[in-house]
């Protein structure tokens, strides 16, 4: 106690905010740090769970990057990404704006937007798997036989297969993103918009020079976030192709995925591992991008 | 440059009435400042003629054309926000120029405006800085200069003052009143501050709970205020308030004890007030029917207030600020009889 004593208040104040600090340290340390430094480990390793580690050098990466199926699921995470974020930032935006302005039965309109945000990914997978069915099981498809038009093949075709799963990925992110673009829009003063009134500028005007300029740091946090989590994507694809995962032909299948393949039905830690370790690298990056084509000069 | 004339003019919000029936006149190139507690209704007012808010009845005019159903833009008039509403992300330039947006005049044109108009009011250095590198006062200016491009018949200020510190607040009063008198246009300006009142304005228009109480120029609603309401709004530290009764040949019998008697006629019997400023009050000899203990002195430098207690609470008088009356000393306090003021106590209506 007499050595707690004679610290001074600002010795006093570090040794509190370490103490207080060192669980959550602990924490992070065993299950993230630990765990990330781990797997940049094995990359250079191969194991197969059981076996013994052996150093392989960069074996797994040489492997990877002359592996055809990598460039194919390279290109399908970037697809996810440069189609379902800004697919995504629009369709909340203009929901947010409207929204915003729209008194009646704002609450229960806001629940509704949130509530696919709330629910499993997993069971929101299974029905729009449902809903991509042929006649007569799926909606759709059932949908547009009764008004005369052709069957889709959403899930079994190559190229209809992605957008058909990026699109309840994007639906079930909206709720949170307009629930932010909501916040951002209340943080706008209203005078700023009657002064606009008094000047007699367009709403158009009023949009693009005074309503999207103030959402800027709004627009940088969902565009980061919903970059990390397209690039991230797996449960909706993993969910509504089973059978044969990541497919038809690999044409669904992002990186996550692949990674999953690798650990855990191939049991190739290492070469798993490598793929992760590229995975990192690449939201790394692309967030970096973002923040700093975005932030403010 | 114009007039504006508002008649009958009504606001409700849902079932609450929050202006009953304004009726005024500003005069081209007047300088009207409306005034009250918060509440009153002088905002809403302003943005009714705005066109911010919608007009419930009665009708607007500036110059001449009813404007109850035009577009604020379409008004020809220009308004000052109270945090100024000035766009952090635009420079000056772009900032003063918008005002201009909707104008069809040639670039060049606008250009030359928006300089004129920097240069009126001494920001031409800082055209390309951004809203964040400027000072408060700066930012003011930047305000009314976007409000000045359009060059409206009637400006519209809103507590443009309220955000800035005490000095600076007294130099921008001066500076605005300065460009009132060289652009000579007419100023309706809100404010809850009586001295910004006071100074700056051509006639007040003193309103309370949608209300008006009072038009008048300075001088008249100081020295002729209508009601309590404006006696003890107008000037600080407010009118003394003291009650009592009007009995035989104009004599007031006060209810701290003591008469006066008075030469103007007054109502017999009727229960009134007294009205009297502090600095009207002065211990002495004459009329001196108020008497009572110093509470409380608080030297202003060249004079200083003393609060008397009475029957009634404290009154407020000013002694001289070498030598003031001593705490606990009694005291008596009187004024010239022309410096009082009387009011029906029931409604508080002036009388006399």
């Amino acid at each position: 106690m007499k050595l707690y004593r004679d610290l001074t208040i600002r010795q006093k104040q570090i040794a509190w905010a370490w103490g207080f600090l060192a669980i959550p340290v602990l924490f992070y340390g065993v299950i993230r740090f630990y765990p990330t430094g781990n797997a940049i480990l094995i990359s250079f390793q191969d194991w197969n769970l059981l076996g013994e580690r052996t150093w392989t050098g960069l074996d797994n990466y040489t492997k990877l990057f002359s592996d055809p199926i990598f460039w194919k699921v390279f290109k399908n995470t970037f697809v996810y990404l440069l189609l379902g974020t800004p697919v995504s930032l629009v369709i909340s935006f203009v929901i947010a704006y409207h929204l915003d302005k729209t008194r009646f039965m704002h609450g229960f309109l806001r629940m509704l937007y949130f509530l696919p945000f709330m629910t499993s990914a997993v069971a929101m997978a299974w029905v729009w798997r449902w809903f991509y069915q042929p006649v007569p099981i799926g909606l759709f498809n059932n949908f547009l036989a009764s008004l005369g038009i052709p069957q889709i093949n959403f899930l079994n075709s190559t190229t209809n297969a992605l957008p058909s799963i990026l699109a309840p990925a994007v639906w079930a992110g909206l709720g949170f993103q307009i629930i932010i673009f909501m916040a951002g829009l209340r943080a706008i003063p209203k005078s700023y918009y009657e002064a606009a009134r008094i000047d007699g500028v367009s709403t158009w005007t009023v949009l693009w020079e005074i309503t999207l300029p103030l959402l800027k740091p709004t627009i940088v946090f969902i565009v980061v976030f919903s970059s990390i989590g397209f690039l991230r994507i797996f449960d909706h694809v993993f969910n509504m192709t089973t059978q044969n995962p990541g497919g038809p032909l690999n044409s669904t299948k992002p990186l996550v995925l692949m990674i999953y393949q690798t650990a855990f039905s191939s049991f190739d830690m290492g070469y798993a591992a490598a793929q992760t370790v590229v995975l990192f690298l690449v939201l790394l990056v692309v967030s970096l991008l973002q923040l700093r084509i975005l932030k403010d000069r | 440059m114009a007039n504006l004339v508002i008649r009958d003019l009504v606001k409700t919000y849902d079932k609450t009435e929050v202006l009953h029936s304004i009726n005024l006149e500003v005069e081209d190139g007047e300088f009207v400042v409306f005034v009250g507690p918060s509440g009153c209704g002088k905002s809403t007012t302003l943005r009714l003629v705005a066109g911010l808010e919608e007009v419930t009845s009665g009708s607007i005019e500036i110059a001449g054309r009813v404007v109850n159903n035009l577009e604020p833009k379409d008004r020809d008039i220009a308004m000052v926000f109270q945090n100024y509403a000035i766009y952090p992300h635009m420079t000056v330039r772009k900032n003063i120029g918008f005002g201009l947006r909707s104008s069809k005049a040639p670039k060049a044109e606008k250009e030359k405006r928006i300089e004129s108009v920097a240069e009126l009011l001494g920001m031409t250095e800082y055209l390309d800085r951004k809203p964040n590198q400027l000072s408060g006062g700066q930012r003011q200016r930047v305000a009314i200069g976007r409000a000045m491009v359009r060059d409206p018949a009637v400006f519209l200020f809103d507590e443009p003052l309220s955000n800035l510190d005490a000095q600076l607040r007294t130099q921008m009063r001066l500076e605005i009143k300065k460009l009132h008198q060289r652009v000579g246009s007419t100023i309706v300006f809100v404010t809850h501050d009586q001295v910004e009142a006071m100074t700056m304005a051509d006639r007040i228009v003193i309103m309370k709970d949608g209300h008006i109480q009072q038009v008048g120029s300075p001088s008249e609603v100081y020295h002729q205020p209508a009601n309590t309401f404006v006696a003890q709004f107008i000037g600080a530290p407010s009118m003394n308030m003291i009650p009592g009764r009007v009995e035989a040949d104009n004599r007031i019998a006060l209810s701290t004890g003591g008469e006066l008697a008075f030469q103007r006629p007054l109502p017999q019997g009727r229960p009134v007030i007294l009205g009297i400023r502090p600095e009207d009050l002065h211990p002495g000899e004459v009329n001196s029917v108020i008497e009572g203990a110093v509470n409380v002195r608080e030297p202003l430098g060249h004079e200083t207030l003393i609060y008397v207690g009475t029957s009634e609470g404290d009154v407020i008088a000013k002694a001289d600020g070498r030598t003031p009356p001593g705490i606990g000393e009694v005291v008596k306090l009187g004024a010239a009889l022309e410096n009082m003021h009387v009011f029906d106590a029931e409604s508080g209506e002036a009388l006399a």
